[in-house]
């Protein structure tokens, strides 16, 4: 017997944000079965777990380990659903350019934000870490990209980031992206130094953040 | 504010400094620990690399740092990773900077059968550690308190098996991670012998432990116990030495497991130094915690009026530390670690 879409969706969303992969399986292959949307599946039921997820890690109620497990459960969900999404539901999405500058490999912050970017339907394209300066501005400009962000765990590699903006400057496209930087030398002072459009100090600061400016953008 | 005349001069020295803090008794003024680590080789006129690789080159470097800049703990280190190097993970080496993780030495669970407790004498760079420690002690220990810097067993394990793959191994496989704790745990108490056994002051690092990553629940699960053996072993065999923690970034929601795992002196980062004094002021000494971004990147008079205002929130200043929040950045102007420790002179007085 075929259960309510309702009822599905709510395992979908349970499974991915109580970080029960198993339950994600089975209402992901009962979406499948029953021909329910697919796009309205992730949407509805997998990415409004993560958003939740991200509520609790917000209130410091999760932490990364369980934010991991949580994104592990949604991204095998969207596996299963992928393959039954229509063309139509390939709608156009904030584009993200994501990396940590060269010079340092610490990544862990960078691959949250990603998690969180992905998990908020963003298409995020991660360069990941220890990335030259100038593979940034040629990625944001070949995928036509909404944001750059940039991460750097190390001070001693912090100085790349403006480098960065001043790369766009001299291009003249400095004003076509929003740049956001964030990492564990990083203040809201040195991001105004810099003229960087935004700092977050979490990821999901970062995400906050994001959608401000591209609001604002927008308006 | 910041002329010559204004700062009162020292006539106690480091080590007779730091001492008053063991035996309860008032210093002259409240000590600095700017955290210098390969800073130092910035110092002594050497490159990165060379610190990291020669031990008598690392333990110059921390001994001309402390003629130059008077700071009243010498800290030898390298990274973080370096038990979990002699343990096996590999390090990719750089001229101009510390050595970073190249490939974690667990690849799978069963693994973990392969990780040993590294022998001091020649795995990995303990050796380097292990003579930088005895020239520093050598040449300056009558003057400065000595210190050697290693990872927590939560940061050694983190750096055996990547860190994306054991937070999610706290939920999925908490047996296999205590497995894995007990040898980091066993590898920590065997430094804690060699640093002291050298006459120099073990300190544990534990930044996998920040609240960044692990939850409060995580943290008295995963960490606590095993830095409670670290601390009790320090208590234990140590002479009267202080079990010294340093967590980087964010604690501030693991303050009270951390209380439960036992040491004196907390060394903290990125959080409200007198919130932490209202929290665990009792029981632990505090060192913090001017932002080390600032110390690369802003001015002398700016570093003095950040250091005024951490000192300005520790009231009665007893038990407090004025330091840095984590590694002093490798290319610091000098001029700002002096302002550092001129503000401990200027606003750490005990006697007026």
């Amino acid at each position: 017997m075929t259960r309510e879409r309702g009822d599905i969706l709510k395992d979908l969303m349970d499974g991915v944000f109580l970080m029960n992969e198993e339950l994600v399986i089975k209402a992901a292959n009962e979406i499948v079965a029953a021909k329910y949307d697919a796009y309205d599946a992730i949407n509805n039921g997998l990415i409004a777990g993560m958003n939740q997820a991200g509520v609790l890690f917000d209130k410091e109620e999760y932490f990364v380990p369980e934010l991991l497990i949580c994104s592990d459960a949604m991204y095998t969900g969207i596996e299963i659903l992928r393959p039954h999404l229509k063309k139509s539901d390939k709608r156009e999405q904030v584009k993200v350019v994501i990396g940590v500058v060269e010079g340092d490999t610490h990544d862990i912050g960078k691959n949250l934000v990603k998690i969180m970017m992905d998990a908020a339907g963003f298409e995020v394209h991660d360069l990941g870490r220890n990335v030259p300066l100038a593979s940034f501005v040629e990625k944001a400009k070949e995928v036509g990209a909404d944001l750059i962000c940039l991460s750097t765990l190390m001070t001693t590699t912090m100085d790349g980031m403006a480098t960065i903006i001043e790369m766009l400057k001299e291009e003249g496209i400095r004003d076509s992206y929003k740049v956001i930087i964030g990492g564990g030398p990083i203040s809201q002072a040195f991001a105004n130094k810099i003229g960087a459009d935004g700092y977050a100090d979490n990821a999901a600061g970062a995400i906050k953040i994001s959608r401000s400016l591209l609001a604002k953008a927008a308006a | 504010m910041t002329t010559t005349a204004a700062i009162p001069k020292d006539s106690q020295g480091s080590l007779e400094r730091v001492m008053c803090y063991l035996q309860g008794k008032k210093p002259q003024r409240v000590a600095c620990f700017p955290l210098i680590l390969n800073h130092a080789a910035r110092v002594h006129g050497i490159s990165v690399g060379t610190y990291n690789r020669n031990g008598k080159a690392m333990g110059q470097s921390h001994v001309s740092a402390f003629r130059r800049y008077g700071n009243d703990l010498i800290l030898i280190f390298s990274t973080t990773s370096t038990l979990a190097e002699s343990m096996g993970t590999k390090m990719n080496f750089f001229e101009e900077d510390a050595p970073q993780i190249a490939e974690s030495f667990i690849k799978q669970h069963s693994d973990l059968s392969k990780v040993k407790v590294p022998d001091f004498n020649k795995d990995g760079r303990l050796p380097v550690y292990m003579e930088a420690t005895e020239v520093a002690v050598k040449e300056v220990g009558s003057e400065v308190c000595v210190s050697t810097v290693f990872g927590g067993p939560f940061t050694t394990a983190a750096a055996l098996y990547p860190v994306e793959l054991l937070t999610r191994e706290l939920i999925k496989n908490p047996k296999w991670v205590h497995e894995l704790l007990e040898v980091c745990t066993q590898a920590g108490i065997k430094f804690i012998d060699e640093i002291l056994a050298r006459k120099a002051l073990p300190i544990i690092v534990e930044p996998i432990g920040s609240a960044s990553l692990v939850s409060p629940k995580h943290f008295r699960e995963f960490v606590t116990p095993y830095l409670k053996r670290l601390s009790d072993h320090v208590h234990n065999v140590g002479g009267g030495m202080p079990a010294v923690l340093h967590i980087c970034g964010k604690t501030t929601p693991n303050w009270t497991p951390m209380l439960e795992s036992g040491f004196d002196i907390w060394s903290l980062d990125n959080v409200d130094l007198g919130q932490a004094k209202a929290a665990a002021g009792h029981r632990v000494a505090l060192v913090g915690n001017v932002v080390p971004a600032n110390l690369l990147k802003n001015t002398p008079e700016e570093i003095d009026a950040e250091a005024r205002g951490i000192c300005g929130k520790m009231g009665d200043k007893a038990g407090f530390i004025l330091g840095s929040g984590c590694e002093v950045p490798i290319n610091t102007p000098p001029e700002n670690i002096d302002a550092l420790i001129n503000a401990a002179r200027k606003y750490g007085r005990y006697d007026n």
